[in-house]
């Protein structure tokens, strides 16, 4: 085959058909992360299990122990739920129009910072009431477990926050906010498990 | 020194309950550690699952769009 014919068949074979990604790096890569903070939640959960059943026919919580706020709680959970429903108002607002968006955005934030900040203030009136991480396993657990989930919604707040500020500025991507969404998603549906869990 | 610690094996055959599963521990524990178990093993193979269903039927969404493009290119 001569160099010519080569070169000529070079020339008629077809462009490669590039298809758009299944899945944007960005996304596939916080799901991988959401992957790993599940089996980690499971871990404490199980954990949690097993030391409460361990004390089957004694008192749990602990003799001694303060009460977790149920109630008080279970309005912080609603505020929790109701946040993410918004996140997903403002996620077909994005797709109509992006800047329709910012309010609901920015409604879901806030409704994520009152959870936090009402669980913030739980925590103080527990500490005040004598339920620490050293006073029982009972408290180990709580303080753990909540706090780490605290912890996540904290990081998901500022990335929800990264991504309003991005809104204003007309520079959010849809794969940006499916991204974000997707670690505030985790954090609103995985407390769910928790609160039943360790508070009722 | 190893006789006697084979004859103390040997006279105090109780059965240490190192493991709450493997002896009978109480039966809320066990229950518990099987729970837990069969929990952690099933939950990374339902994600695993359900993460390759979710990009099979998008692969086949994109697949069937491809398709309809070449033939309404126009639209």
């Amino acid at each position: 085959m001569s160099a010519g014919s080569v070169a000529y068949q070079m020339e008629q074979r077809p462009e490669p058909v590039r298809r758009a990604p299944l899945v944007s790096s960005g996304l596939l890569g916080m799901l991988i992360f959401i992957f790993a903070e599940v089996m980690f939640f499971a871990g404490l959960i199980s954990a949690h299990t097993i030391v409460r059943a361990q004390t089957a026919g004694a008192l749990w919580p602990p003799y001694g122990q303060p009460r977790l706020p149920v109630e008080q709680t279970a309005v912080n959970t609603a505020a929790l739920l109701v946040s993410g429903i918004v996140l997903l108002l403002s996620w077909f607002a994005f797709r109509r129009e992006p800047s329709s968006a910012r309010i609901p955005l920015a409604l879901s934030i806030l409704l994520g910072g009152f959870f936090v900040y009402a669980q913030g203030t739980e925590w103080v009136a527990l500490l005040g009431e004598g339920l620490t991480m050293q006073s029982s396993t009972y408290g180990g657990f709580f303080y753990l477990i909540v706090g780490t989930h605290a912890l996540h919604a904290v990081g998901a707040l500022a990335a929800l926050g990264w991504a309003w500020a991005r809104l204003n500025k007309g520079l959010l991507t849809e794969t940006q906010l499916a991204t974000v969404a997707a670690f505030w998603y985790f954090v609103v549906l995985v407390w769910p498990v928790l609160y039943i869990q360790v508070y009722l | 020194m190893v006789l006697l610690a084979l004859a103390a094996v040997a006279l105090v055959p109780d059965a240490a309950h190192a493991c709450a599963v493997c002896f009978d521990g109480p039966g809320e524990t066990r229950q518990a550690f099987f729970a837990t178990t069969a929990f952690l093993t099933l939950l990374p193979l339902g994600m695993l699952a359900g993460a390759g269903a979710w990009l099979r039927s998008r692969a086949r969404r994109l697949e069937s769009e491809d398709v309809e493009k070449k033939q309404h290119p126009e639209s």
